[in-house]
């Protein structure tokens, strides 16, 4: 029954040709496509994940060629997490891309084929495979975000493109070395065969640093990370939800997956630089991140710069070589993505139903929009790391695995980053909560009586000051209401799961 | 002494975190909303007294939701530390409530709603800390007690109110950074926070420097709520809330969940013996003997009552801390005893303060010349807590620094027992003060007060300006009003008799001031203001004369007795 795994990669893909093709038909069918094809995904991805969870790591051998010739695709505890998050998430958003747009079947064809990209980035077991679903989901990635209006989207797509597209080809670079050195693609082969040439020779130190860095590009880790707030900040807010949930989650987990599974451990352990280097990427990213984010005014560009702070977390516990911490890294990289993805989809809310886009219109948000201000409260505060939110357990773990490894500086850096993202998000809380809404005099007296009544939020005032509301539907408050919740239950889950991983967290250690 | 497994602890958090669902959808209907909240308060107090008997008699209560992170399982246990602090926060929330349905309705605040249910969230989060099985359940209800109160804090929603906020969060969020640090030493270190009476075993054969490092960082971090110098500043300033929530939350519940960490830590994580073995009670006793006798000091300047009313809780929490520190079975007793009875007293203090805000919109000393006349009631229960913060026998403070002072000599260290002493004769010179101004002064017949009024250092003269400057910086004229120079809002009109006949000359210059500045008398019977207000002062004040003069009969003190017992070994 191993046959299922590739139709987690086929389901997406076939969905966004019928998307294309059902444009030809009747315009804007792009939707009901585009939820049938993502709710197969879903079910698809939840009994993967189940077995790969409960009976162990489901290998598929695409078109029938022996490995290590043929492509291999690999599901275990590790790839049916993401995989699962993926699915997830990209029907969620759907629910809230009906109304917030945009609507073009061309749209829906490229949201399908993101989702393709990163679910086969998610369970190949193939390096060069891994490249090209790199590059699909960037391709992918490049044209969602340019399905914005007007200018700004289209250059934030270019800029993305012309970074994301080195990065790739860094990491095609380092896959050819690693290539030259063993004469193999497959991971666990590569795996076997990289240790037989010796991890301290020059020809798999420099793959491992080719391949690396491309990744933490596609992550977008300081100082790598230049593409990133413009495309977060300048996307459509669907778009913006979506991609700062998987895009970079992804690449991290193929980060995860190049190093443990591919250079193992053991290349980590023979070569401490590379290890200390990515550690001190992940603090100056955590540090320099927060920095950025507290000093944006545009909300968006904040919580772009939030996320570089946060991958630096992971990249943390990735750096520690320890089993603790790469449960944690994982349990961060998931709450992460359901935490950030719901902010990035409530600043959207917020800003179609009341034009507010920068840190200032926000204040007295809560009059006006209660139901937004107090999610956007409770992600902001769960992603500060409030216990028992999932944002406090996934930081535990990680800190933990640092104060096993005896890694104060990062431990330091870690716990502190409680501090720094209390920086970014308090003055938005503040804002929300305790400051009235600016208004001109003349229509003080209109949104005195508009919060008053209360009754039609999504109606509710704006002023004249800032640009014309749009509609806000259920379908994009249940989303955002539910990213709320899942980022407070899922810190009480995290135990069960962390059961659930170890295994393949062992293996990849041993 | 039995575990016995019962719902009735996580129902003491429930009943009260639940109790903010009602409160925020009865908005609009204040009465509803106003017996929710009484509901809960009378709910969690019951459900917290039903378990008092049975901790008396040697049993715990647990509630076990399994693990919640590798080896800590979420558990709640009342033991008698615990319930020794929750009691305290849960009998005081019935008459705070009863208070603050008085102070916010007789000055018609805004977002009451908004109060009533952080209010419900921030006690529901003392008693989880309260309850706490182990440091990470404990950090869990610390950090939600931060945001809980938050927006108490931020409530005036002016600039100062939100500055306050801000220093609130980073202050304590910078504490619990701390506090989780020294955590991840422990569980390191030991391979569990479970919180055992004496001390987890672990601890003595670890590493000591690391050990030290731990109970540095737990003190230090749980030192912010604690307020012990120098993070004591964001109390201060957090005095802009309501006073209902500067009575309970910032006299009670916030800073005593930062001493009762600090209890925690000595006596159930490292246990008295390790804490002096390794050396860390000393250093600990001298911050707080520093912070007692310093806050006292500053006291003595406060001409805001609220402010003054917050240094002096500064000085008293040091009074607990210091009593941890000095780890004698004596000072122990005294210090945690000292937890409920400065509880009583600060919060008739407190609620005294914040009816005559109500009641005659006065917030300096300098203007409540002659109060007594306005509000007897209230100025009577103000000299009786006052007293009673001195250290004066039959009110309750005196029990607790009697045990502090026996403390500390048994424990050979005088120079504690002479900080106390200082200490006690400081709070009778910032308290008397206040209670003379009020019955044996008139508006128009005052003492001048030096002490607050004269710049440290004299005035000087500016060249060629007629103008009197303060060598020490502060603001304020030199005959005028002797002002506040630590930042509260100088709007000093309407406070008081003297302002208003200021202002009265003002407006009719021609006609001259006509009328002697008085306070308008007012009978012994609860004229003065609302019995909303006034039971909940009285109800204070009785429960600091009972802790005083019959101290054995007051459950707490039996609780105190148990809580030594069981982590000394010795009973007192």
């Amino acid at each position: 029954m191993s046959d299922l795994v590739p139709f987690a990669v086929a389901v997406p893909i076939v969905g966004s040709v019928l998307a294309l093709l059902a444009g030809l038909v009747r315009s804007k069918s792009g939707w009901p496509v585009a939820v049938v094809a993502s709710a197969v995904h879903v079910g698809v991805a939840a009994e993967l994940a189940r077995r790969a969870l409960f009976e162990g790591t489901v290998r598929y051998v695409v078109g029938g060629f022996e490995v290590p010739y043929g492509i291999e695709l690999v599901v275990d505890g590790l790839s049916a997490t993401v995989l699962g998050l993926v699915a997830v998430v990209s029907l969620g958003v759907l629910a809230y891309a009906r109304v917030a747009g945009p609507r073009s079947n061309p749209f829906y064809a490229a949201y399908l084929l993101l989702v393709a990209g990163l679910t086969g980035l998610t369970i190949t077991g193939d390096l060069f495979n891994m490249y090209v679903f790199l590059e699909i989901t960037g391709l992918a990635a490049y044209v969602v975000v340019a399905s914005g209006d007007g200018g700004r989207s289209a250059v934030a797509a270019l800029r993305y493109l012309l970074i994301g597209t080195v990065g790739a080809s860094l990491f095609l670079l380092g896959l050819g070395y690693a290539y030259i050195a063993t004469g193999t693609l497959n991971m666990g082969d590569l795996a076997t065969l990289l240790a037989e040439y010796g991890h301290t020779t020059t020809l798999v130190q420099t793959a491992f640093a080719f391949v690396v860095v491309g990744l933490l590009i596609k992550i977008a880790v300081f100082p790598l990370h230049t593409w990133q707030p413009e495309a977060y900040a300048a996307s459509p807010d669907s778009v913006s939800g979506l991609i700062s949930a998987l895009v970079s989650t992804v690449s991290a987990y193929a980060l995860i997956r190049v190093v443990y599974t591919v250079f193992t451990p053991e290349f980590l352990a023979a070569n401490p630089l590379a290890r200390d280097l990515l550690g001190v990427a992940a603090a100056v990213s955590i540090v320099a991140g927060s920095v950025l984010a507290v000093a944006q005014t545009e909300v968006k560009r904040m919580l772009a710069y939030s996320s570089v702070a946060q991958y630096g977390l992971v990249i943390a516990g990735v750096s520690l070589v320890n089993e603790t911490a790469m449960i944690g890294a994982l349990v961060h990289l998931v709450g992460h993505a359901i935490m950030k993805g719901g902010l990035f989809l409530t600043a959207g809310l917020v800003a179609t139903a009341t034009g507010a886009r920068t840190v200032d219109d926000y204040e007295g948000l809560a009059e006006r929009l209660p139901a937004g201000a107090t999610a956007f409260g409770v992600l902001a505060l769960a992603m500060v790391g409030i216990p028992p939110a999932v944002g406090f357990v996934g930081k535990w773990y990680i800190a933990l695995g640092a104060v096993e490894t005896e890694s104060w500086v990062l431990t330091a850096v870690i716990v502190g980053s409680t501090l720094l993202t209390l920086a970014y998000f308090a003055r938005l809380v503040e804002r929300m909560f305790f400051r009235e809404t600016p208004v001109a005099a003349g229509d003080a007296e209109a949104a005195r009586d508009d919060a008053d009544v209360g009754a039609d939020v999504t109606a509710a005032d704006g002023g004249d000051r800032l640009p014309a509301p749009g509609t806000v539907s259920l379908g994009m408050y249940a989303v955002v209401v539910a990213a709320a919740a899942l980022a407070v239950a899922l810190g009480a889950a995290v135990f069960e799961y962390a059961a659930l991983v170890e295994p393949t967290v062992t293996s990849l250690l041993s | 002494m039995t575990e016995i497994h019962s719902l009735r602890p996580v129902a003491a958090v429930l009943i009260s975190l639940l109790a903010t669902v009602p409160i925020l959808a009865s908005r609009g209907r204040p009465n509803v909303r106003e017996t929710w909240t009484m509901l809960a308060a009378l709910g969690t107090f019951g459900v917290v007294a039903s378990m008092v008997p049975g901790v008396l008699a040697g049993d715990t209560y647990v509630t076990d939701f399994g693990t919640f992170v590798p080896e800590v399982s979420f558990a709640l246990r009342a033991d008698p530390l615990g319930i020794l602090f929750a009691l305290l926060a849960s009998t005081l929330w019935v008459v705070t409530s009863l208070y603050s349905i008085g102070y916010m309705r007789g000055l018609d605040e805004h977002d009451q709603t908004r109060y009533f249910a952080a209010f419900a969230g921030s006690v529901a989060s003392a008693v989880g800390v309260a309850f706490a099985h182990n440091l990470i359940v404990l950090y869990v209800f610390y950090e939600l007690l931060t945001v809980a109160t938050y927006p108490l804090v931020a409530h005036d929603e002016t600039d100062e109110a939100r500055a306050a906020g801000r220093k609130y969060l980073a202050y304590t969020f910078g504490g619990g950074v701390a506090v989780l640090a020294g955590i991840l030493l422990v569980f390191v270190l030991t391979g569990t926070t479970d919180f055992t009476a004496g001390g987890i075993a672990g601890l003595a054969g670890a590493d000591p420097a690391l050990a030290r490092a731990a109970f540095g960082l737990l003190v230090a971090g749980f030192g912010v709520k604690a307020a012990l110098m120098p993070m004591h500043s964001w109390l201060p300033d957090a005095m802009v809330a309501p006073t209902p929530v500067s009575g309970l939350l910032h006299a009670v519940a916030v800073v005593k969940s930062g001493v009762f960490g600090i209890a925690r830590v000595v006596l159930d994580v490292f246990g008295p013996d390790l804490v002096g073995d390794l050396g860390m009670g000393l250093p600990l006793a001298v911050v707080a003997a520093l912070t007692l006798v310093i806050a006292s000091v500053i006291a003595l300047r406060q001409d805001n009552l609220k402010r003054r009313l917050a240094f002096s809780t500064v000085s008293q929490l040091s009074y607990i801390v210091l009593g941890l520190a000095v780890l004698h079975p004596m000072s122990l007793t005294g210090g945690l005893l000292h937890i409920p009875a400065h509880a009583f007293m600060k919060l008739t203090l407190f609620f005294c303060a914040g009816a005559i805000h109500v009641e005659t919109h006065t917030d300096d000393i300098s203007n409540m010349a002659g109060i007594g006349k306005r509000m007897p009631l209230t100025m009577t229960a103000f000299g009786i807590a006052a007293l009673g913060m001195a250290g004066i026998p039959l009110v309750a403070g005196f029990v607790s620094k009697y045990f502090l002072l026996i403390g500390t000599v048994s424990a050979g260290q005088m120079v504690f027992t002479a900080a106390l002493l200082v200490s006690g004769v400081l709070n009778i010179a910032y308290f008397w003060p206040v209670v003379y101004a009020a019955f044996f002064e008139t508006p128009d017949r005052s003492d001048e007060k030096p002490v607050i009024g004269a710049a440290l250092g004299g005035w000087v003269a500016r060249d060629g300006a007629d103008q009197w400057l303060a060598s020490d910086g502060g603001a304020g004229g030199r005959d005028g009003d002797p002002t506040d120079d630590h930042g509260y809002a100088d709007d000093h009109e309407g406070q008081g008799p003297v302002d208003s006949a200021a202002a009265a000359e003002h407006i009719d210059r021609e006609h001259g001031p006509d009328y002697r500045p008085e306070w308008e008398h007012r009978g012994w019977t609860g004229e003065e203001s609302t019995w909303f207000m006034l039971g909940p002062i009285l109800f204070a004040a009785a429960g600091s004369l009972t802790l005083g003069v019959v101290p054995d009969a007051a459950v707490f003190l039996r609780i105190v007795r148990l809580v030594v017992a069981g982590a000394t070994g010795v009973s007192v």
